[in-house]
C-alpha cells in the first residue's frame, strides 16, 4: 500500500472531510472486493499513506526536524518520543487538558490531537522555543515571579496558551484571559496565580 | 497505614531537642524565613526542561504496556499471547497473572508487554488473547450491601468494625431538645495526576536504575527491593521532577515492577507511564463515606449526644474509615464503621485522607443544629468546641474570619430576596498532624566557597527543592542562589515519603541543623584566623563574624579558603525541637445558585489557617490556594462514576470526569496565621490543611443561599434541582 510517488519525498498529506467520507464510503463497499488500496486509487484526489513508517518533515521552532513515522503519530508523540522535544506534555491524550498546547502558524492546537503527517509545511512551536538560556519569554518570566505553577507538568501547556492569548490580545481583560486559558487543566489548583502572571505580562507583540 | 496518613501527625516518638544555636531565628533576625523565594526550578518548569519521569528517553528504550481486565470481577481461563510476542516491533512479553486467577476490578493487570515504539506496543496488545469467565460483581455500595447481594469477595462484602465509645448516647437524647437525624455522604474521586504514574527501568547488570514518578524515592527503593527480590543497594531511584501524587504515588506499584522485569526480559531500558483510563482505574481513589447520624443538642445549644452508623468503599480490599464526628465536642457519643467492598480499584492515601469526608459529614449537621437552636453557624461552632491549644485555635480563627470575611451580613437560612439567584454563607473548620521526623542530609562546602545540600527527599511540586535551598541560605548567611540542592534521587540520604503534610516539616530541621554543623566546623577554621573564639562567630550576610561585632568578620569567600585542600563534609539529621505537629483551620464560603438551573457559582473563599513556622510564604500561599481549588472540584464536579451493570467506569478521562478549570476559581482570601504564637512552635506542614474544609463551607453556602439541605457530594446542578422541587413539594432529599 505504498504512495506511487517516491515515499522518500514528503509531501503535503491533507484529508478534508468530504474526501474523508467518500473514501471511507467507497472503502466499506469495496473491502472485500478490490482492497483499500485499489478503492481509494479510484477516488480523484485521494492517496494512501502509510500505515507503515513514512517520512514526515516538521518545522520546529523554526528548525527542520526529518522523522521516519507512522501516520497515525501525533504531533506531539512525534516531537516527545523521536525528537526528544519532551517540554510539552501528554496528560489527556484526548484534546481535553491542554498539557500539549503547541501553536502552530499562530494558533494554539491540541498537540495531542494533530497527526504529525498533518502538521508538515507550517510553523510549530513549542515550549522549548520561547527562550533560549536564561532568557525567558515574558509569559514564562510572568509564570516564576508569580509561583504560578506547582508541578509544573501543565505548565509547558499554560504557558503556550497564554503565549498565544497574549499574540493575539497584548493587554487581555480577565474575561480574554479566562477564555483563553479555559482549555487547560492545573491539578494542583494553581489557576488564581496563573491568571495574576498573565495579568503582568507585558510587552509580547500582536502576532 | 501509618498513622500520619490519618492527620495523626509525626513526631510523636521521644525525641532529641536541638541545642540552642540550631533553633529557629527570632522573626526579626531571620532574614529569608516566612519571605517570598521564588520557586528555584521554576524556569526549568516554565521552559519545558524540566524531565519528569515520562520525558525519561533513553537509548534503545523500549515502550512498556499492561492489559488489563475489562471485567469487574472474572477467573481468567486462559491467556494467549503468542501472536503479541511474535507481533512488530515486540521485545519481551509476560503474564501478570496467571490462568485460574481471579480479576477483582477492571483495570486489573493481565499482561504486560514491551515494543520498541509505542504504536508498536498498542498493537500488540491487541493481539493478546485472554479468555475470562465473569463472576457475579458489585459496583456501587448499594449492591454490595444488599440482603441477596452476590458474595463478590470470599471473605464477604463487608467488614464490620468496633464501636468508639464515649459516654452513653441514651443518657445523651434524655437531655437533648432537638434531635436531627439524617445521612451524609460524599463520593469516590480519583487523584488523576497530570504525570500518570510509571517508572521507566535500566538494568546495568544486576543493578536497577528507576526514574520513578513518586512521592517517596527511598520507599520506592525498598519496594523494588522486595518486589523483585534483589539487596536494596542494587537499586537507585531518581525523581527529580514529578507531576503530582496527592497520595497515590508512594511507591513502584504493580506498574513499576512490571516495567523493570520487562527491562530485565526484554535487556533494554523499558519506560512504562499509564495512560488516563489506568490511571483512573487503577492508581487509587479518595474512598466514599456515608454516615446515618442521630445527634442532639439541648435547648442552650450545647451538643449532647451522637449516635452514628457509618459505611464507605475503599475499593476491593481497602479499609474506607475516617474520623467522625469531626473536631466538635459530642458528648455522648457512639459510632461504628463498616468497610464495604466493591468491585473497584482500592483507594490510597488521598490530600487529608479521611478528613474531607468527615468534615463534610459533620459541618453539614452543624449548620442544622444550629438552626434547631436559632443559633448563628459560627457561634453555635465556638459554643462547642473543644478546649484551645496551640493546635486547637478554630475559636479565635473563627472569630478573625467571620470578622474579615463580613459574616455579619449573613442572612438566615434561605436567601429572602426575590429573583433565581440566591445568595449564601457558610463555614466549616478543620485539622490535621503534619510535623516532621527522621530525614537525613549531608552539606558540602568547598575552598572556593560553593554549598552543595544533599537529601534524599523529593519536590512534588509543593517546592521542596526551593525550602532545601532556603533553610540552608538561611543558616549560612547566604542568598539562595549560592545553595546547590539536590534532592530525588536514593543516592542521597534517607528522608521519608512525601505524605500527611510531613515533608517540610521532616526535611526542614534536617538542614537546619546539617547546615548549623557545617558552619560549626567552618568557625574553627575562621576562629583562629581571626583570633576569637569560635564559638562566637555568626553567619550573617555573606560574612563570618563575631556576633555583636560585624566589623570582626571575614567573607564567606575568604573563610572557605581557610579550608585549603580539606572540604566541609558533614552530616546531619532532623532534631526535636525545630518543628512540630497539630494546624487547625477554618473557611468561609460566599455562593451564588441558580434556583432555575441548579448551578452554583462561587464568589469567594476565605481561610484561617495555621502551619507553624512558614518556610516560604510564596510557596504557603500556592498549597493553600492549590487546597482550596482541589475541594472546590471534589464539591462541585468531580466524581468517579461506574456503571451499575458492568462495573466499568463511565468517565475514565478529564472531559466527563470534570475538574475545576481558571473560570471555575473564585476570588480566595488567604490568612495565614503567621504569629508568634505559632511561628514559636517550628515547621508543621501545610499540604492538607487547606483542602479539607472548602467542600463542606461551600455546602452550608449553598443550604444558606437555597434553604435546602443537600447531605451529599457532588452538588451538581441536577442534584441541586431535584432538591429544590423536593423541598418545594414537602420532603427532604
Amino acid at each position: 500500500m505504498a504512495p506511487k510517488d517516491d515515499p522518500e519525498k514528503p509531501e503535503r498529506f491533507s484529508v478534508t472531510r468530504r474526501s474523508f467520507l467518500k473514501t471511507a464510503g467507497l472503502s466499506s463497499l469495496a473491502a472485500g472486493v478490490t482492497g483499500v488500496a485499489e478503492a481509494e486509487a479510484q477516488t480523484a484526489g485521494a492517496r494512501v499513506v502509510g500505515p507503515g513508517d513514512v517520512p514526515v518533515t516538521l518545522t520546529v521552532n523554526g528548525r527542520r526536524v526529518d522523522l521516519r513515522i507512522e501516520p497515525r503519530v501525533t504531533l506531539l508523540d512525534a516531537l516527545r518520543t523521536r525528537a526528544d522535544l519532551t517540554g510539552n506534555k501528554r496528560v489527556c491524550d484526548r484534546g481535553t487538558c491542554g498539557a500539549c498546547t503547541m501553536i502552530v502558524d499562530g494558533r494554539a492546537v491540541y498537540s495531542c490531537s494533530t497527526l504529525a503527517i498533518e502538521s508538515q509545511g507550517k510553523q510549530i512551536r513549542t515550549v522549548e522555543g520561547l527562550s533560549t538560556g536564561a532568557n525567558l519569554h515574558p509569559v514564562q518570566q510572568a509564570f516564576c515571579d508569580a509561583d504560578a505553577l506547582m508541578c509544573g507538568f501543565c505548565t509547558p501547556g499554560f504557558v503556550m496558551a497564554s503565549v498565544a492569548l497574549h499574540e493575539k490580545h497584548p493587554n487581555p481583560t480577565l474575561e480574554q484571559i479566562k477564555r483563553g486559558l479555559d482549555g487547560n487543566i492545573c491539578r494542583c489548583g494553581t489557576f488564581t496565580r496563573i491568571i495574576e502572571a498573565n495579568q503582568k505580562v507585558r510587552g509580547v507583540a500582536r502576532a | 497505614m501509618p498513622n500520619f496518613f490519618q492527620g495523626g501527625g509525626r513526631g510523636q516518638q521521644p525525641v532529641e531537642p536541638a541545642p540552642a544555636k540550631y533553633m529557629w531565628p527570632e522573626k526579626d533576625k531571620a532574614t529569608l524565613l516566612t519571605t517570598d523565594v521564588k520557586r528555584l526550578d521554576g524556569p526549568d518548569k516554565v521552559a519545558g526542561r524540566a524531565r519528569y519521569t515520562y520525558d525519561i528517553n533513553r537509548p534503545g528504550m523500549l515502550y512498556g504496556k499492561i492489559v488489563r481486565s475489562p471485567h469487574a470481577h472474572a477467573r481468567i481461563v486462559s491467556i494467549d499471547s503468542s501472536a503479541a510476542a511474535k507481533a512488530p516491533g515486540v521485545k519481551a512479553v509476560m503474564n501478570v497473572k496467571e490462568p485460574g486467577a481471579e480479576v477483582m476490578y477492571q483495570g486489573d493487570p493481565v499482561v504486560a508487554l514491551a515494543a520498541d515504539n509505542e504504536e508498536h506496543a498498542w498493537d500488540a496488545m491487541r493481539l493478546v488473547d485472554v479468555k475470562y469467565d465473569t463472576l457475579p460483581h458489585v459496583a456501587t455500595v448499594e449492591q454490595s450491601m444488599a440482603p441477596d447481594a452476590p458474595q463478590a469477595f470470599s471473605g464477604g462484602n463487608t467488614k464490620q468494625g468496633n464501636a468508639e465509645e464515649n459516654g452513653t448516647p441514651e443518657d445523651g437524647f434524655k437531655q437533648a431538645a432537638h434531635v436531627v437525624e439524617a445521612t451524609y455522604a460524599t463520593h469516590v474521586i480519583t487523584h488523576n495526576c497530570l504525570e500518570t504514574h510509571g517508572t521507566a527501568c535500566e538494568w546495568d547488570g544486576d543493578k536497577l536504575t528507576a526514574w520513578v514518578s513518586t512521592q517517596a524515592v527511598h520507599g520506592t527503593k525498598d519496594g523494588f527491593a522486595r518486589g523483585l527480590n534483589i539487596p536494596a543497594a542494587n537499586v537507585r531511584v531518581i525523581t527529580q521532577y514529578m507531576g503530582g501524587g496527592f497520595g497515590s504515588k508512594f511507591g513502584p506499584d504493580s506498574q513499576g515492577i512490571i516495567c523493570a522485569k520487562l527491562a530485565k526480559q526484554a535487556n533494554a531500558p523499558v519506560k512504562l507511564m499509564l495512560d488516563r483510563k489506568e490511571e483512573h482505574l487503577d492508581t487509587g481513589n479518595r474512598p466514599s463515606a456515608t454516615a446515618h447520624i442521630r445527634a442532639g443538642v439541648t435547648s442552650d445549644g450545647k451538643l449532647c449526644a451522637y449516635d452514628a452508623q457509618s459505611w464507605g468503599t475503599g475499593g476491593n480490599s481497602q479499609t474506607s474509615n475516617f474520623p467522625l464526628p469531626y473536631i466538635y465536642n459530642f458528648p455522648n457519643r457512639r459510632r461504628v464503621h463498616k468497610d464495604v467492598y466493591i468491585n473497584a480499584g482500592n483507594q490510597r492515601a488521598m490530600r487529608a485522607p479521611g478528613h474531607p469526608q468527615g468534615c463534610f459529614c459533620t459541618e453539614i449537621l452543624m449548620d442544622e443544629l444550629a438552626d434547631r437552636v436559632k443559633m448563628d453557624p459560627v457561634a453555635f461552632r465556638i459554643k462547642n468546641l473543644p478546649d484551645k491549644a496551640p493546635n486547637a485555635m478554630w475559636g479565635e480563627y473563627f472569630e478573625i474570619g467571620a470578622k474579615a470575611f463580613g459574616w455579619e451580613k449573613r442572612h438566615p437560612t434561605g436567601d429572602p430576596t426575590p429573583g433565581p439567584i440566591k445568595n449564601g454563607y457558610g463555614c466549616s473548620a478543620h485539622r490535621w498532624g503534619g510535623g516532621g521526623s527522621g530525614t537525613r542530609a549531608h552539606v558540602d562546602i568547598a575552598a572556593d566557597g560553593s554549598v552543595v545540600v544533599k537529601c534524599g527527599t523529593q519536590d512534588l511540586g509543593t517546592g521542596t527543592r526551593t525550602i532545601v535551598a532556603l533553610v540552608a541560605a538561611e543558616t549560612l548567611g547566604l542568598p539562595v542562589s549560592a545553595i546547590h540542592p539536590e534532592i530525588g534521587d536514593t543516592e542521597y540520604p534517607q528522608s521519608g515519603g512525601s505524605g500527611g503534610s510531613t515533608t517540610a516539616a521532616s526535611v526542614s530541621p534536617a538542614i537546619r541543623v546539617t547546615c548549623g554543623k557545617a558552619l560549626d566546623a567552618l568557625a574553627e577554621k575562621v576562629g583562629p584566623a581571626l583570633g576569637v573564639d569560635p564559638t562566637t562567630l555568626v553567619a550573617s550576610n555573606g560574612r563570618i563574624q563575631v556576633k555583636d561585632n560585624p566589623s570582626k568578620g571575614m567573607a564567606w569567600k575568604d573563610a572557605c579558603k581557610l579550608l585549603g585542600t580539606t572540604p566541609i563534609s558533614v552530616d546531619g539529621q532532623w532534631m526535636g525541637g525545630l518543628s512540630s505537629t497539630g494546624t487547625s483551620g477554618v473557611q468561609f464560603s460566599e455562593v451564588d445558585v441558580d434556583m432555575e438551573t441548579g448551578i452554583v457559582r462561587i464568589k469567594r473563599i476565605l481561610t484561617v489557617q495555621d502551619c507553624g513556622l512558614i518556610i516560604d510564604k510564596l510557596l504557603t500561599e500556592s498549597q493553600t490556594y492549590g487546597g482550596i481549588v482541589g475541594s472546590i472540584s471534589f464539591a462541585l464536579y468531580e466524581d468517579r462514576i461506574l456503571d451499575r451493570v458492568t462495573g466499568q467506569m463511565v468517565n475514565p478521562n478529564m472531559e466527563f470526569y470534570m475538574m475545576s478549570g481558571p473560570s471555575d476559581v473564585p476570588k480566595i482570601d488567604i490568612m495565614l496565621m503567621d504569629r508568634p504564637d505559632q511561628r514559636s512552635r517550628g515547621v508543621i506542614g501545610i499540604g492538607e490543611p487547606p483542602t479539607v474544609s472548602t467542600a463542606a463551607a461551600i455546602a452550608n453556602a449553598v443550604r444558606n443561599a437555597t434553604g435546602v439541605t443537600i447531605r451529599s457530594l457532588p452538588l451538581t446542578p441536577a442534584k441541586i434541582l431535584q432538591a429544590i422541587e423536593q423541598e418545594k413539594a414537602g420532603g427532604t432529599l
